[in-house]
């Protein structure tokens, strides 16, 4: 997981946010104009009431009563429309923003490197697509809404007290920086506090997680106890945790709310002392006391608003961290412009791929790693060869194949492919032209066809079934009970490993590339499926470059090329023959693997 | 599987609540208890400032009460206060004081509560959640368990902290005011009596109807996560594939979709808002208009009418506010649902009797047959044979053939069902036994392991955190992990990382391996937990167990050279037993083993015996 530094965004990160608003610029601007007008009608109401007082009470006469019955309905049909088209605006502007927020995170983490997804855990990416935006698109509807609605009612009242008494407003006015001082120092110590609550909340959606995709571990080993006890530990911390934030920010509103009362004292004192000196009216006094109380509401909404912001300060944060995010691997301008970039692809432009690859003087250090893992390499594939790595166990048999794929970039010297530098195309161009079968196949929830046509939506059944039974994988088909319509369940969960490899493996011949990567494709599939595969290989790799990484040397010894690799660094390279009469690491490794069988046999054959 | 995600509904919300706020009930009544002494001192301070304006600067001490003229009284008369108002105010002050310190406790008691709820809810979940069996968990997606888990809880959270509080408050406040009302004008009292229940049967009417929509939304909701986490997990085949722009549209026609079910039910609920809003505003209207006029025919003095358009403005918000509380507790209620079909699935139970005998025994599957859930297909199908006790037994089968599922069902992660056969252990029926007992003595390596976000070591030791250094470093050395783990900078304090992304495929396995060893079970089970590391490394593990371990082990490998060495070795093909016998029989037999075993052996390997 990313550690996160702790910088602190100026202006609340707001800035960053802004690109996103500014396509409803005018929208808001409306809202917050409606906004303004509906606080400006909440001060009319009492305009009516002050009106059968001093007229129709006071001169005892009915004359006005039903002008005032027809305004007063008309100011209200004016404010519930007001109202209504105020808060579907604001709901809009909400939806919006939160849908633009999603559809850019997401679109910019199609564009990101696998060592992003290395360093970060699915949990922690998913959050940032999916809640970091909802939070922000409150930002600019509610809270600003709500900072609207309370901003400009305390600005109303303000101005009116500073007309009607210059010196006892400036008295009340003076608790305003005072206030501003304390909920500022208070407010530092919520943002620590809300940092760490929102840790230990995203530490308990991981165990959440954990608890539920590692079952059937936590079931086989039988340490549902261990697991509950450990969960038990962090959501007693998180209960801490909220608890003395909840703490913090209730001090901030009580302070506040004693502040106003403070306020409401001194006009009462001051205030009275004039009236009682005959200095000011009766009524001049009820109407500050009446302000007083009637801005403590309001006054705590913008505080409201703004620890609101604070908290939403910290997905900002989080969101324009994901978004400021750069891919290692990107295309330059010059090939954008030509090829197309990830989403609008231009190919038209294309050029087909043949498949010659070249490592040239090759350097690679991967982005986490202490040493370089290649050191001047150099390998040439002619197109159509067949090139097998072997080595043991975490040996780091994946990293030539990685910068094939162009996951990774050399760090220095060059990968040529068809005799151009890699870097001189897109990397959309060169994915459209691979093929690759991981190690652990991951499926998408969905039908078999679904799946199996993802490299090639237009495919068609025959197409399918074609390729099914190339990699032998009809069979596996067959056996469900909708054939191609079956559900294959969360990443395939409906299917065994090896069934999962056998269609991944049909998934990327069906897209008909003209490299084919497979990592390690079979080691889950029984010998005799495997066997059948390896036929079906030969078929499959006719014409097209091919890597394969692989365990069972069985499966790779009519490669053209052999690469072996130990501890990271490349040993030996050459064919089967030449290597084992070299009778070096890969003859070791060779013999080794069929010393038992080889034992065995010789002593049944005699 | 969504059909079963329908949550169910209705009558048992209250039964579900109450037991979500076990332990914590106390804080929120305490809460309501002070908010409610706080409203009360929030009513203290406008009546002294309107005595004060009117009977200490003003002077209209005649329509003061008896009470309120003995108050003046005893603090020395009109002319005493007039000179020192500064004490009137230090009054108000401490009152606000009060009724500050009052309202803080009482939120921090509110606080407590839904933390104390929080917790406790998560913890039954989770518990639950553990105890849940697997045929359940197959049926779920992770991203939905989640999602309930998570916000369907924080909306439970709003719902006790936020609304039911304001609601219980806000009945009491609009009650109070109605008395106070009726003592000055029992007929506007009649206007405002019909507007009250007009206003909350339209909340309640609008949310019924609003309920569908929720659930819409949400399901959309966990849809559109499932795309984002699926991209996610799959973020190496999308690449591969060149896929971007697809997973694009995708996610983006997705969330048009959710961002329109929202849009859809905003403008319904900004409608209701408006609505009420006019409901009020039409009540108050009445008041005003039929107020002056009950004034004028003299039936209501001027000072009641302003009193009494007060009490209606107080209660206008509260009634007001009423609505959107009712309509946020539909939103409960659907969460509340989806909690309970979490909290009401059936927990694994033990059927019969809890035998916990030794699970030293053979181990003997007998006319075994099994499907899964809600599957016709029998994955195995009447399977016989036995693991001898303290032997090693090996099976060998095609690529679901149902080696594994044979696995699980020896470690009761399901059970079988009545007249599918039975498995025994020692001559015990693996049925009659205590599962808890049956899991801890049964040690399987999954075939694809899983490790936790904790350390290496920890993940070693996460049977037992007790364990010792020593015997966590022997296990390691057994599952030749030793050599990885001196690369690691941190050695076994090397933190794994999400589902141990940071190890490779064959370093979870033989962690896991390491896992099951320290465990030190009866009965050792490998479900092809070799096949990402090389033949080498699998022959030293294999032969370190032999000398260390002395369980009754099943290996289960597609590799002929894993198998070999086994005191019986078993060949499964389509769910049934098709050869049984040792390397040599089998061999001999020339059959489905003999075939495998050429074509693994380097001759095969070179000539290519086609299958």
């Amino acid at each position: 997981m990313e550690k996160q530094e702790h910088q602190t965004l100026p202006y609340f990160g707001i800035p960053k946010i802004l690109k996103y608003a500014k396509p409803y610029r005018w929208k808001i601007l409306i809202m917050v104009i409606l906004g303004v007008l509906s606080s400006l009608i909440d001060s009319i109401y009492p305009l009516f009431n002050q009106h059968i007082l001093n007229h129709n009470l006071a001169e005892h006469t009915a004359d006005t009563l039903p002008m005032i019955g027809i305004g007063y309905f008309l100011v209200l049909a004016f404010q519930v429309w007001d109202n209504y088209y105020s808060a579907y605006m604001c709901s809009r502007m909400e939806l919006w923003m939160n849908r633009d927020l999603r559809n850019a995170a997401f679109n910019h983490l199609q564009t990101l490197t696998f060592d992003y997804f290395n360093r970060n855990s699915v949990g922690y990416i998913h959050a940032r697509v999916m809640s970091d935006s909802g939070r922000i698109g409150e930002l600019f509807s509610w809270h600003l809404m709500d900072f609207v609605w309370s901003g400009s009612y305390v600005v109303c009242v303000m101005v009116v007290m500073l007309l009607t008494n210059l010196r006892l407003a400036l008295l009340v006015l003076m608790l305003v920086p005072v206030a501003t001082v304390i909920v500022t120092i208070f407010r530092r110590r919520l943002i620590a506090q809300n940092r760490r609550v929102r840790e230990l909340n995203s530490t308990i959606s991981g165990d959440f997680n954990e608890g539920i995709s590692g079952i059937r571990a936590i079931k086989t080993l039988a340490v549902e106890e261990r697991m509950n006890e450990d969960f038990r530990k962090d959501t007693e911390d998180m209960a801490h945790a909220s608890i003395k934030a909840g703490r913090t920010s209730t001090l901030i509103g009580t302070t506040v709310s004693f502040l106003s009362t403070v306020a409401l004292a001194l006009v009462l004192w001051q205030g009275g002392k004039l009236t009682v000196e005959e200095l000011m009216q009766l009524g001049t006094l009820s109407v500050f006391m009446s302000f007083a109380i009637g801005i403590m509401e309001p006054l705590q909404n913008c505080i409201n608003c703004l620890t609101a912001m604070t908290t939403i300060q910290v997905n900002i944060e989080r969101f324009s961290r994901l978004m400021e995010t750069e891919s290692c691997v990107t295309d330059t301008d010059e090939v954008i412009e030509k090829y197309g970039d990830t989403f609008h692809p231009k190919r038209e432009n294309w050029e087909e791929l043949e498949g010659e690859v070249n490592f040239e003087d090759v350097t690679f250090q991967y982005p986490d790693g202490d040493e370089p893992v290649l050191e001047h390499f150099h390998l040439h594939v002619p197109k159509g060869a067949a090139v097998a790595i072997v080595g043991e166990t975490g040996a780091g048999k994946s990293t030539l194949v990685n910068l094939v794929c162009r996951f990774y970039e050399p760090s220095s010297g060059r990968l040529l492919i068809d005799g151009r530098d890699a870097r001189e195309r897109s990397q959309l161009w060169l994915h459209s032209h691979i093929g690759y079968v991981l190690q652990t196949p991951h499926l998408f929830s969905g039908t078999v066809r679904d799946n199996l046509r993802y490299g090639k939506p237009e495919a068609t059944d025959e197409e399918i079934w074609k390729a099914l039974k190339l990699v032998a994988a009809d069979r596996v088909v067959q056996k469900m009970d909708k054939g191609l319509d079956s559900d294959v369940g969360e990443g395939g969960s409906m299917l065994s490993t090896g069934e999962r490899q056998l269609l991944s493996f049909a998934r990327a011949i069906l897209a008909d590339p003209r490299i084919l990567v497979l990592d390690e494709a079979t080691s889950s599939v029984d010998t005799v499926t495997e066997k059948a595969i390896q036929t079906a290989i030969k078929t499959v790799t006719e014409g097209r470059t091919s890597f394969m990484i692989a365990h069972r040397l069985s499966t790779i010894v009519d490669a053209d090329t052999i690469i072996a690799v130990r501890d990271g660094k490349i040993v030996e390279s050459g064919n089967h023959r030449e290597l084992m009469e070299k009778k070096g690491y890969y003859w070791e490794l060779f013999t080794r693997q069929f010393a038992d069988v080889s034992v065995d046999m010789a002593m049944r054959n005699e | 599987m969504d059909k079963q995600n329908t949550s169910p509904r209705g009558k048992g919300r209250v039964k579900t609540l109450l037991r979500l706020v076990e332990g914590s009930k106390r804080f929120f009544i305490g809460g309501i208890l002070l908010a409610w002494l706080t409203s009360v001192l929030d009513l203290i301070n406008p009546k002294i400032i309107s005595f004060t304006v009117d009977a200490v600067i003003g002077n209209e001490t005649a329509s003061l009460s008896r009470w309120m003229q003995r108050i003046l009284e005893k603090a020395g008369g009109r002319e005493v206060l007039r000179g020192h108002l500064g004490l009137i105010a230090l009054c108000v002050l401490g009152v606000a004081l009060l009724a500050g310190i009052g309202r803080y406790a009482f939120r921090v008691l509110n606080v407590k509560g839904q933390e104390a709820m929080l917790r406790h809810t998560r913890n039954l979940l989770y518990e639950h959640i553990m105890a849940l069996p697997l045929t359940w968990h197959n049926r779920n997606h992770t991203g939905d368990i989640i999602q309930r888990c998570t916000s369907d809880v924080d909306v439970i959270r709003a719902f006790l902290s936020e609304q039911l509080t304001t609601l219980i408050r806000m009945v009491v406040s609009i009650l109070l005011s109605l008395g106070f009302m009726l003592t000055i004008s029992p007929k506007l009292t009649g206007i405002v009596a019909i507007f009250v229940p007009l206003m909350i049967g339209f909340s309640y009417v609008f949310h019924k109807k609003i309920e569908a929509s929720f659930e819409k939304v949400d399901a959309m909701e966990g849809k559109l996560s499932a795309i984002a986490q699926e991209n996610l997990t799959g973020v190496r085949v999308v690449r591969a594939f060149g896929r971007e722009a697809y997973e694009r549209e995708r996610f983006e026609t997705s969330n048009e979709e959710y961002t329109g079910l929202w849009k859809h039910l905003m403008r319904l609920l900004s409608l209701f808002w408006a609505t009420s809003d006019a409901l009020a505003g039409l009540q108050m209207l009445a008041i005003l208009v039929l107020g002056a006029l009950l004034c004028l025919r003299e039936e209501m003095t001027a000072g009641g009418y302003i009193a009494f358009l007060s009490y209606c403005g107080m209660i206008a918000g509260p009634v007001r506010m009423l609505g959107r509380v009712i309509s946020g507790m539909s939103r409960a209620g659907v969460s509340i649902d989806r909690i309970r079909y979490i909290l009401e699935a059936d927990r694994e139970v033990n059927t019969r009797a809890d035998k916990k005998p030794q699970m030293t025994g053979d181990i003997c599957f007998d006319h075994v047959s099994f499907a899964y859930d809600g599957s016709e297909e029998k994955v195995i199908d009447d399977i016989t044979f036995t693991a001898p006790a303290g032997k090693v037994t090996g099976i060998l089968g095609s690529t679901g053939s149902g080696k594994s599922t044979l696995m699980y069902l020896l470690c009761r992660l399901y059970d079988l069902e009545e007249g599918n056969g039975k498995i025994t252990v020692g001559g015990v029926d693996l049925a009659d036994m205590d599962r808890a007992w049956v899991r801890e003595h049964v040690g399987i390596v999954l075939q694809e392991p899983y490790l936790f976000s904790k350390t290496l070591g920890e993940n070693i030791a996460i049977t037992d955190k007790d364990s010792s250094t020593q015997s966590i470093q022997d296990v390691a050395r057994i599952a030749a992990l030793e050599e990885t783990i001196e690369k690691f900078s941190k050695g076994y304090d090397t933190f794994v990382g999400e589902r141990g992304v940071t190890l490779s495929g064959g370093q979870k396995q033989r962690a896991a391996i390491a896992q099951t060893l320290l465990r030190d079970t009866p009965i050792t089970i490998l479900d092809d937990s070799l096949s990402a590391v090389d033949a080498q490394t699998d022959a030293k593990i294999r032969k370190e167990l032999d000398v260390m371990h002395q369980s009754t082990r099943i290996l289960i490998s597609h590799r002929i050279t894993t198998l070999m060495h086994a005191d019986r070795i078993i060949v499964l093909d389509k769910g049934k037993v098709v050869e049984t016998g040792t390397h040599e029989s089998l061999y001999a037999h020339n059959g489905l083993y003999r075939k495998i075993c050429d074509m693994q052996s380097p001759e095969g390997a070179m000539t290519h015996i086609p299958a």
